[in-house]
């Protein structure tokens, strides 16, 4: 005779410290091994998409700050970015220089939280605070440049806001060998630890057709093998003057992306690096309507933003706001995947798996 | 085989690290000229051209001006409602004659939501303070009157 | 020893002032370690996050635990609606009560006032710090609540697989000693080859150690209370003085862990020059810090793996240095 056994049905969230904000996660669990899982999002909805319809396109640079607010610069970028090729606007030389320093800068930031809290999640706390050290120092530059600390709604339309305050670019370059030396005592403390390649590799796996039919993008579709990277195929900005490599994982596990994420740093550091030395003088505002009118239709533009593919589509009436403004968010499409992935798994790998898939709910409920 | 050794290495060596800690509040952060917290507002730079507040995208900010003897705009009243204010710093970008700015204040918390509207007096006087002209909760009387 | 002859002798009344009385004592004494080891944990596990830990309350926030006690004493003790009440309210009790009993055996230095030189110590810690378990899945099952049963249950599953490697491997030292009375096996260790069991059972005390860790439900082997998974494990629903009382279970349980480790591996008291409660007092404090610097340092281990490590890795392991040591003891 079997022993009768019950599903339990479990929240995991919105309340929970491990679900990087106020996701919810409704799992049915047979003893420790998920039966079913199913993302319920919408707590941080704050209509973002619908407010911005009724605001001036500068006026809807702050609100992006608040989509990805582990990534406001990025954020930042990706509309204006939008914006300007919309409007056909040039950019000055030095603003697109302190873009991509600012923008790279915020990827090793995002991607250093990335790491602190995934780590977290699997139970090591210590990164965490060493992350969070060198995180603060990007911040600080930040600080310097924009006033702010988190949401900088430091871009403009046609440049950026500020120019660097004096010592700023040499802070910068300290700061990038700083952390070169730094990754190296993250991977001794973290990457070679057993435990923790236990309870990663070979978890959470999936292909690359399957990232590709879930519209996934970012490290998520990169670490199934597939070299796909916005700055390098669909160069933006002034990314193709920059030497770097994509990287991309082999089995796309949850090992993998962990890695990507860790090898991006470097990469990002590459491209810092070289801007911030190749930095040429000049304004950093260009020539711009004083209100901005986007000339009538609709259009779409994409960065590669600290978790994948982040697009702007715009649909104008050439009036100075738009009529629609949708937010390819890469958060909310690289969750879809997440019930897939968590089916047959056990509570544990749950958390392994939803830190590496790595959302911000800020971006996910916009 | 044994790479937690080597992790038990690296934390065993950052006993000796430097502590990052800082002592707020007892030592204020030092967070720089361009930071953005709190708006300050001079009343006498202001020529009520309203592009503050339509710029706002949040509309937390009312003024209403009126023409006096020299037949020039002044400001009467200036509200900023902090409770839905993003400290955007778009006001401070668009102002002609740089009446509002951002000081360097930030702690904004309260016990009653009414406390969080501020008006014209208050952003006055916060000006004043952050430009080391005023004491904090000193009142005009107090400092001899600055106007 | 003149003064331990009520050890042997029928209960009297004078006997059982003075083991009340040693009980109070090793209590007042035990709270005392207890409070300050969570304050070395903070101070510990902060210095090597490059934070400087408590620092607010007292000098150096020496007074820290302290307030933090008082805190949970006075807060409103909450019982969940739908809990099984008495189950709930008696469970921390339990979990506690084997952590304070098992420290009767622990020999603290070579005048061991308050300690009952056991003929059975071995076993009656292993027996006693069993018990605990109860408390633990009690205290799960009766919060009615999933993070918590499901804590609960976790714990029930690694503390019964990590008590068995534990048993064997200090079953090697009572080979080695032929005692199970700690008093001996600390004695045992002053003779012939004058080493500690460290060196010929070193083997025995990796997989002591790390079956320690798991039976203290530290990191890595912190499932019960994972964090990140569980919330607060099987004391989520627990608030004020019966969370105290777990958490106090907890730390008692690292410093007996610690002693038991220091006794049968490092000689107890034993050390040149400085007196006997002081190298006790060092070597357990080693041990704590050991503890505290591998919870700075590990990610948590997973449930399924925590147990095939158990049974497939540790269990066969320790049997064999169980039969190892017994044949060279017997060839020796």
């Amino acid at each position: 005779m079997a022993i009768r056994t019950e599903e339990l049905l479990m929240n995991i969230g919105p309340q929970h410290p491990s679900t990087h904000g106020v996701l919810r996660v409704v799992v049915k669990v047979d003893g420790e091994i998920i039966v079913d899982a199913e993302p319920v999002v919408g707590y941080l909805h704050r209509g973002t998409e619908k407010l911005a319809e009724d605001l001036q396109y500068t006026q809807i640079i702050p609100y992006t700050d608040r989509l990805d607010y582990l990534a406001s610069m990025i954020n930042n970028h990706a509309i204006v970015g939008a914006v300007e090729k919309a409007m056909d606007l040039e950019v000055p030389e030095r603003a697109e220089h302190l873009r991509v320093i600012v923008a790279e800068l915020q990827r090793i930031a995002s991607h250093l939280v990335f790491f602190g809290t995934y780590l977290l999640d699997l139970g090591a706390m210590s990164p965490f605070l060493y992350v969070f050290a060198e995180r603060e120092k990007i911040i600080d530059l930040f600080n310097r440049l924009c006033g702010a600390r988190l949401t900088f709604n430091y871009m403009r339309v046609g440049g950026v806001k500020w120019d660097t305050p004096e010592g700023w670019v040499e802070e910068a370059k300290q700061f990038v060998q700083h952390l070169k030396k730094q990754m190296d005592m993250y991977h001794e403390l973290v990457t070679g630890n057993e435990i923790f390649l236990n309870r990663v590799k070979g978890i959470g796996k999936f292909d690359t057709e399957t990232a590709i039919n879930f519209a996934m993008s970012g490290i998520n579709l990169r670490s199934t093998g597939f070299n796909w990277d916005l700055r390098k195929n669909k160069p933006y900005s002034i990314y193709d003057r920059f030497d770097f490599d994509v990287v991309v994982g082999e089995n796309g596990d949850c090992y993998d992306r962990y890695m990507c994420h860790l090898k991006e740093i470097e990469q990002s550091l590459r491209i810092v690096e070289q801007a911030l030395d190749q930095i040429p003088e000049g304004p950093v505002m260009g020539k711009v309507p004083k209100i901005l009118r986007v000339p009538a239709g609709e259009y779409y533009s994409a960065v590669e933003g600290a978790r994948g593919e982040l697009g702007v589509y715009i649909v104008s009436e050439g009036k100075d706001k738009p009529y629609r403004l949708k937010f390819r968010r890469p958060s909310f499409v690289n969750l879809q995947l997440l019930p897939k992935l968590l089916v047959g798994q056990s509570m544990s790998n749950l958390i392994a798996i939803l830190g590496a898939v790595d959302i911000v709910l800020g971006e996910v409920d916009a | 085989m044994f790479g937690f050794l080597k992790g038990l290495k690296v934390t065993f060596k950052q006993l000796a690290h430097k502590k990052i800690t800082l002592q707020y509040p007892d030592v204020m952060p030092d967070f720089g000229e361009r930071f953005r917290g709190v708006h300050k507002f001079y009343p006498e730079k202001c020529i009520v051209c309203n592009q503050c507040a339509r710029v706002c995208p949040t509309s937390c900010i009312s003024l209403s001006g009126s023409k006096r003897e020299d037949k020039k705009l002044h400001i009467d009243t200036y509200d900023i409602n902090f409770e839905i204010c993003i400290l955007c710093d778009l006001c401070t970008e668009v102002c002609p004659t740089e009446a509002i700015q951002m000081s360097d204040k930030f702690e904004l918390a309260t016990y009653n939501r009414v406390d969080l509207y501020k008006n014209i007096y208050w952003l006055d006087e916060n000006a004043r303070v952050s430009d080391g002209l005023l004491k904090k909760g000193e009142t005009e009387e107090q400092s001899g009157g600055v106007k | 020893m003149e003064m331990f002859t009520w050890l042997d002798k029928p209960m009297s009344g004078m006997t059982f002032l003075n083991m009340a009385l040693g009980a109070v004592i090793v209590l007042g004494f035990i709270l005392g370690v207890v409070t300050y080891t969570i304050y070395f944990e903070r101070k510990v596990i902060g210095w090597m996050q490059w934070r400087i830990g408590p620092n607010r309350v007292g000098p150096l926030g020496l007074f820290q635990t302290i307030a933090d006690v008082l805190k949970l004493l006075i807060k409103e003790d909450i019982v969940p609606a739908k809990a099984d009440r008495t189950m709930f309210l008696i469970a921390p009790i339990i979990a506690f009560f084997p952590s304070f009993m098992v420290l009767a055996v622990i020999p603290f230095s070579a005048t061991h006032i308050f300690t009952a030189a056991s003929n059975v110590g071995v076993i009656y810690y292993i027996a006693l710090s069993a018990l605990t378990i109860i408390g633990v899945v009690l205290g799960g099952w009766a919060s009615n609540n999933k993070y918590a049963l499901i804590g609960g249950m976790r714990s029930a599953a690694q503390m019964i697989s990590y008590e068995v490697p534990l048993a064997m491997s200090l079953l090697a030292v009572v080979l080695m000693s032929g005692s199970m009375n700690l008093v001996e096996i600390v004695e045992a260790q002053k003779n012939f080859p004058y080493v500690w069991y460290i060196v010929p059972q070193f083997f025995g005390f990796i997989i002591f150690i790390i079956s320690a860790t798991a039976e203290l439900n530290r990191t890595p082997f912190d499932l019960p209370e994972a964090e990140s998974e569980l919330v607060a494990g099987y004391f989520t629903e627990y608030s004020g003085f019966r969370f105290a009382f777990y958490m106090l279970a907890e730390y008692v349980y690292v410093f007996a862990m610690s002693a038991l480790a220091t006794t049968m591996y490092f000689g107890g008291w034993e050390g040149p020059f400085l007196p006997g409660w002081l190298w006790f007092a060092i070597k357990v404090s080693a041990f704590i810090f050991f503890f505290f610097w591998v919870r700075a340092t590990m990610p948590r281990i997973r449930t399924d793996q925590l147990l095939s490590f158990s049974w497939k890795v540790l269990i066969p392991l320790a049997l064999l240095n169980l039969v190892a040591t017994a044949v060279v003891m017997t060839l020796v």
